[in-house]
């Protein structure tokens, strides 16, 4: 069956949409990482080698890899937690405190599931762990859903609540016995047993020499395809995603946007309480409350830069993954301060933020071509 | 029973009210500002990061000042005052220029920059002050009244009551109450006010009469930078002194908040800082008797935030702003 | 000397030009009426004119000296004023405030009060336009806020004043009023242009009627000159057939049945206030009523988006009262809303994801929560074929159809459900002709094959030629009941006000309601 010239026409946007959608997040790293040599100069700064030092410092030794790798896991699943949110019209800001409440859970879950062998303790860990995200942006999204009240500032209190609840929990209940919970060090629950913990690759395959990534990448990487799979082929995500463009037609449509809203925050939490869990049982093996270099936040500029597309979520994490293990190299050799990540983190969601009204421009012109058939 | 009674009456002084007009105040000046930026249709979640770089600017100039300009250390925190302002304005334009001119979305926008304020600030010390953390401290503002009377006996109480909440305060505070009020006079009663709300309801219509609608709301959001600015210079050189990497803690957030619960009134905002002003006042007094009370302090340390969530949870439904808010303005 | 004149005006917008070489002119104590169809350029042109859209060529000349216009500042400085469509009136504020908008009597800033509302009173009184200064905009009906943007048009010193569409909220009662005020506007040496489709009004009250068609005018004329066939010829360039013919209907048992329903409306006020009625298979039922009588309502709470406070509904004899909108589309109700763009499509979806909207959870879309693609596709193509929806592929954008292709992609979803009701809402709104008359003749094929149809409109034109059964509502309440073809718009027009037969129909002094 040969195509109809509609149809080549048609084909032939849809080709030049792709390429245009790879392309302009590429141009806004790009434009981010310039503004951020601009800032490391005009402070004194050799901006050379501050980058070269980045680079090196994520990808120049395999040992670099696995720390990039490493790096890049929890910004997966919080990059996912975002990108679903915002396909849901949500905007979970408060990933940061759903991860913390999923570390928490692991670190108490990890202990109380230790006499169970491991093929028991890591899946019931990892749902346990989602489950505590979830639990955490239930309340947020049951007010957003029935009040109105904008998810933005209660995720974000919640977040803070959080972080003093896990103050609280690793100075008082879940204080490490011994010699690790004394005053004067950070306040961590107690060392996992090895049964609930995520086994690094160079502990399955003897020959990869990277030291510190984990399966919890592979799940990671698994859950990606999966969500993009939910959003894309499911009832669920199809109701997500009519709710995130036009609650109203959604409703006249016979889908609850009160049901649908909760659904999606708490997924979202879970996704995000993922990150928190992988981070405990892959990483540190126990609770602190240092344990996140900010994952939640990290996640947004993540999420933006993947165009809340979940399987472009991978590499923009690798991307994050690889300025954060690059970061203290740059300031070790470059003295670079290694903030200037955090700085190149938001002019990136600030590029991507100004592309999309490039893509609307070129939309709403399209849109007159064809208004007229 | 009289363990609560002896907590009542030490808990229960004029310092309670104080603080918390004084803790308030910050807050106030961001969420007034928030008021004017939403009421002309733009969101600004960037309140934050606004009052976390204009600290930081305040601090910073205020420190370098008396070097730079030979001026004695009050002046130079009056100048750092000044440029708190300034960083506040500049930075919010940058907000502006996102959410007006490109139409990007303004919760993003608003994000961006609370984020870059965060990043920015933390490298800024490193640079500046080659260690990390917090910086050294400004010369912090005195109170603005200064009386050497004081009456003894019943007057005397009813003196230390009035003086210690009215009249302990540094300049910024009764600033805040100023602007709240002559905000709330020129929002309804001015040229500026009615053609302010009308941007916030109906963009077009305002447009159609001849209002420049890009120009009223770059006005809007940079005055809520400026407000913005005034709570940074407030929470570091009249309270603190020195600047420490995220300092704000959520305020501006809590700010949001203030503004939806005060219905995008100044002084509702105003008001409703007030409110969360008292609560950590409180929260502050009640920890020192954590042991009687028995409750762990990280549970005090939440108070204001579990507050802003149930005013939200509470009032919300009953609320509602701007009806062009957060929509970008097209000329179609 | 002619007051306004254009020549030669050119408007391009990217794959379409708007306006090509449009030539009109104005004189000062005359009504010009700018016909044509939905799309035809004359609101283009109007915009132009008010500064709001920029023209690509051409001149316009204000009492013969030529201008340029960039603004409506512009626009209104050169005495040309403009009531849209949608009113540009903001809602929480007053009337005063409405219109003294943007030249606010002040002193340094601070507004006078007492000046603005002395202000407004006279020029109310002045063209006898009659309005409370100091209620807001929301609480005015609809017939009010239209004073209001006049009255907003003459404060700024209009000269020449543009109407576009004023009719299409008004009862033929408020109709025949705004004319009267325009006569006596006229009358006082302004110049009056009146935008619109709709032709009986155009011979009613203009002086000279210019015919837009594709951009371009095709004729001018006077209307003694002409009639409602040649004008409507003119205005789409082929015969026109003015009313479908449609056979008798054979109604054959109840659909519908609603008993003593009461509804609330947003602010807790009863919009709806006991009402009954039926509509029967094989019967098309309109109702008609001004705007916010409580139409919007009745239709809210039978298809489940408001929850009445008393009262029953039924759907061939199973309760549907308090059912969900997933319920009652599962019961076999489909609705076709009055606003496609906000609820009736997604417009960010394609056009199969659109069409299987409100069923996509069932078979043989989806199955256990996993959705069948090839299904979808399957019935998706079969659907825009028989709806005649034009569209490259099913994959392209709803957002990217024209306003008629959109309607049709709404009809296709909910008549190829096969409802045992259709509920259809101002379902021609801002269509052009052929659009209309294939959603016309959609409508009655409904009906033929025995469905039941509820019809909800304003355009009192398409009640009357399509209903077999038509019910008035006035305030919340059915007031009138009459068999299709025994009844005229002016009688419809009388009840719809509050009349009857034997009184004269209420004015619409009214203002606020309680």
């Amino acid at each position: 069956m040969s195509a109809t010239p509609e149809e080549i026409a048609v084909k032939r946007q849809r080709w030049m949409t792709v390429a245009r959608q790879v392309a302009t997040p590429l141009i806004s790293v790009l434009l981010a990482m310039i503004t951020g040599s601009l800032i490391v100069l005009v402070t004194g700064g050799d901006p050379v080698a501050a980058f070269a030092a980045l680079w090196d410092g994520a990808f120049g030794t395999p040992y670099q890899i696995g720390e990039t790798v490493m790096r890049a896991t929890p910004l997966i699943f919080t990059g996912l937690a975002i990108a679903y949110g915002f396909r849901a019209g949500l905007f979970n800001i408060g990933a940061e405190g759903q991860l913390f409440m999923g570390g928490l859970a692991v670190a108490w879950l990890g202990i109380a599931l230790a006499p169970l062998p491991w093929f028991l303790t890591v899946p019931l860990m990892l749902i346990g762990g989602a489950l505590a995200g979830a639990a955490w942006a239930f309340i947020p999204a049951l007010l957003k859903a029935k009040v109105g009240a904008h998810e933005v500032i209660t995720t974000m209190m919640f977040s803070w609540i959080a972080r003093y609840f896990v103050s609280y929990m690793l100075d008082g209940p879940m204080k490490a016995p011994g010699p690790d919970g004394q005053p004067g060090t950070i306040p961590v629950s107690q060392m996992l047993p090895p049964q609930s913990t995520l086994v690094k690759f160079n502990q399955v395959f003897k020959f990869i020499p990277t030291n510190n990534a984990h399966l919890g990448f592979l799940i990671a990487v698994v859950l990606a395809v999966v969500v993009w799979l939910v959003l894309r082929y499911t009832t669920i995500g199809y109701e997500a995603r009519a709710v995130g463009f036009n609650p109203f037609a959604s409703e006249t449509g016979g889908i609850s946007v009160a049901r649908t809203t909760v659904i999606s925050l708490c997924i979202s939490g879970a996704l995000a309480g993922l990150a928190g869990v992988t981070e405990v049982m892959g990483v540190h093996h126990r609770m602190s409350d240092q344990f996140s270099a900010g994952f939640g936040f990290t996640g947004i500029a993540v999420a933006l830069l993947a165009k809340n597309n979940p399987l472009a979520v991978i590499p923009a994490a690798i991307l994050f993954g690889a300025l954060s293990a690059g970061a203290g190299l740059m300031q070790l050799n470059a003295n670079v301060p290694d903030k200037l990540v955090d700085i190149i983190q938001a002019l990136v969601i600030f590029f991507v933020a100004a592309e999309t009204v490039v893509t609307w421009f070129v939309k709403r012109r399209m849109k007159e071509v064809t208004k007229h058939v | 029973m009289s363990s609560f009674l002896n907590i009542l009456t030490t808990v229960v002084q004029p310092d309670l009210f104080a603080s918390a007009v004084r803790i308030a105040t910050p807050l106030a000046l961001a969420a007034i500002g928030g008021t004017i930026c939403e009421r002309s249709g733009v969101v600004n979640i960037a309140l934050e990061g606004l009052m976390l770089i204009s600290a930081f600017c305040g601090t910073a100039v205020a420190l370098a000042a008396p070097g730079l300009f030979h001026v004695g250390p009050i002046t130079a925190t009056w100048i750092g005052v000044c440029a708190a302002v300034v960083a506040g304005v500049i930075a919010s334009s940058l907000h502006a220029f996102a959410s007006i001119t490109l139409r990007a979305d303004q919760v993003v926008s608003g994000t961006a920059i609370n984020i870059l304020a965060l990043g920015l600030t933390g490298y800024m010390i490193q640079v500046l002050y080659h260690r990390t953390g917090t910086t050294d401290a400004a010369q912090i503002l005195p109170p603005l009244f200064a009386f050497k009377v004081h009456p003894t006996g019943g007057l005397g109480v009813v003196w230390d009551w009035f003086s210690g909440v009215f009249l302990g305060h540094s300049p910024l505070v009764y600033a805040a109450v100023i602007i709240a009020i002559v905000a709330q006079w020129a929002l309804y009663r001015t040229r500026w006010g009615l053609r302010l709300r009308a941007l916030g309801e109906h963009p077009r219509a305002a447009d159609t009469v001849g209002i420049s609608v890009i120009r009223g709301r770059y006005m809007a959001v940079l005055m809520s930078g400026a407000l913005a600015g005034l709570a940074g210079a407030n929470l570091t050189l009249e309270q603190v002194g020195s600047f420490s990497e995220n300092m704000t803690s959520g305020r501006g957030f809590i700010a949001l908040a203030a503004n939806i619960f005060g219905r995008w009134t100044p002084v509702g905002s105003y008001l409703a800082s007030l409110l969360f002003g008292f609560a950590e006042s409180l929260e502050i007094r009640l920890q020192a008797f954590s042991n009687i009370i028995k409750v762990p302090p990280q549970f005090f340390l939440m108070l204001p935030y579990i507050l802003t969530v149930v005013v939200l949870a509470g009032f919300m439904g009953r609320a509602i702003g701007p009806a062009a808010i957060g929509k970008p303005y097209e000329k179609d | 000397m002619a007051v306004l004149e254009l020549r030669d005006i050119t408007k391009v917008f990217p794959g379409v030009i708007a306006n090509k070489g449009v030539s009109l002119s104005l004189n000062s104590g005359e009504i010009v009426a700018l016909l044509g169809e939905n799309g035809a350029g004359k609101s283009t042109l109007m915009n132009v004119v008010y500064g709001l859209l920029t023209s690509d060529g051409g001149e316009i000349l204000v009492d013969d000296k030529p201008v340029k216009i960039r603004s409506p500042r512009q626009a209104i400085d050169l005495g040309i004023g403009m009531v849209h469509q949608h009113f540009m009136l903001v809602e929480p504020l007053t009337v005063t405030e409405n219109i003294v908008l943007g030249r606010e009597p002040a002193h340094l800033g601070v507004i006078d009060f007492t000046q603005a509302r002395k202000t407004v009173v006279e020029l109310s009184e002045r063209y006898g336009l009659k309005v409370d200064p100091d209620t807001q905009i929301i609480d005015l009906p609809v017939g009010m806020q239209q004073r209001v943007e006049i009255l907003k048009a003459l404060y700024q010193g209009a000269r020449i004043l543009i109407l576009d569409e004023p009719t299409a909220v008004l009862t033929p009662q408020e109709v025949v009023e705004l004319f009267s005020v325009v006569r006596s506007l006229v009358a006082q040496g302004l110049a009056v242009v009146l935008i619109t489709h709709k032709l009986d009004e155009v011979l009613d009250v203009a002086d000279r009627v210019v015919v837009m068609r594709d951009g371009a005018v095709v004729g001018e004329v006077c209307p003694k000159d002409t009639d409602e066939v040649s004008l409507a010829r003119m205005m789409v360039g082929r015969d026109v057939v003015l009313r479908i013919d449609k056979t008798e209907s054979h109604p054959d048992g109840v659909a519908l049945s609603v008993r003593e329903l009461v509804v609330k409306d947003d602010r807790k006020l009863e919009a709806v206030k006991g009402v009954d009625f039926d509509v029967r298979r094989g019967e098309i039922l309109g109702i008609a009523g001004v705007s916010g009588n409580g139409q919007n309502e009745i239709v809210e709470a039978i298809v489940g988006l408001r929850r009445p406070e008393a009262g029953s509904i039924e759907l061939l004899g199973h309760d549907i009262t308090h059912d969900s909108p997933r319920k009652t589309i599962a019961a076999g109700v489909s609705h076709v809303p009055e606003d496609r763009h906000r609820r009736g499509l997604i417009l960010d979806f394609d056009l199969a994801e659109n069409l299987i909207l409100g069923d996509h959870h069932e078979m043989p879309y989806s199955k256990n929560g996993i959705m069948r693609p090839a299904s979808i596709a399957e019935v998706a193509d079969t659907r825009i074929r028989d709806f005649d929806v034009r569209a490259p592929s099913r994959n392209v954008l709803a957002e990217n159809l024209s306003g008629g292709n959109q309607q049709k992609l709404v009809l296709a979803r909910e008549i190829g459900r096969n409802p045992e009701l259709l509920i259809a809402v101002q379902p021609t709104r801002g269509l052009d002709v052929g659009a209309i008359e294939f959603v016309h003749r959609r409508i009655l094929a409904e009906r033929d094959s025995g469905k039941a149809v509820l019809l909800v409109s304003l355009e009192l034109e398409e009640v009357l030629s399509l209903a077999d059964r038509i019910l008035v509502i006035y305030e919340g309440k059915m007031v009138a009941e009459f068999e299709g073809g025994t009844v005229d718009a002016e009688t419809l027009g009388v009840y719809m006000t509050g009349g009857s037969k034997h009184r004269e129909p209420a004015t619409s002094e009214l203002g606020a309601t309680s």
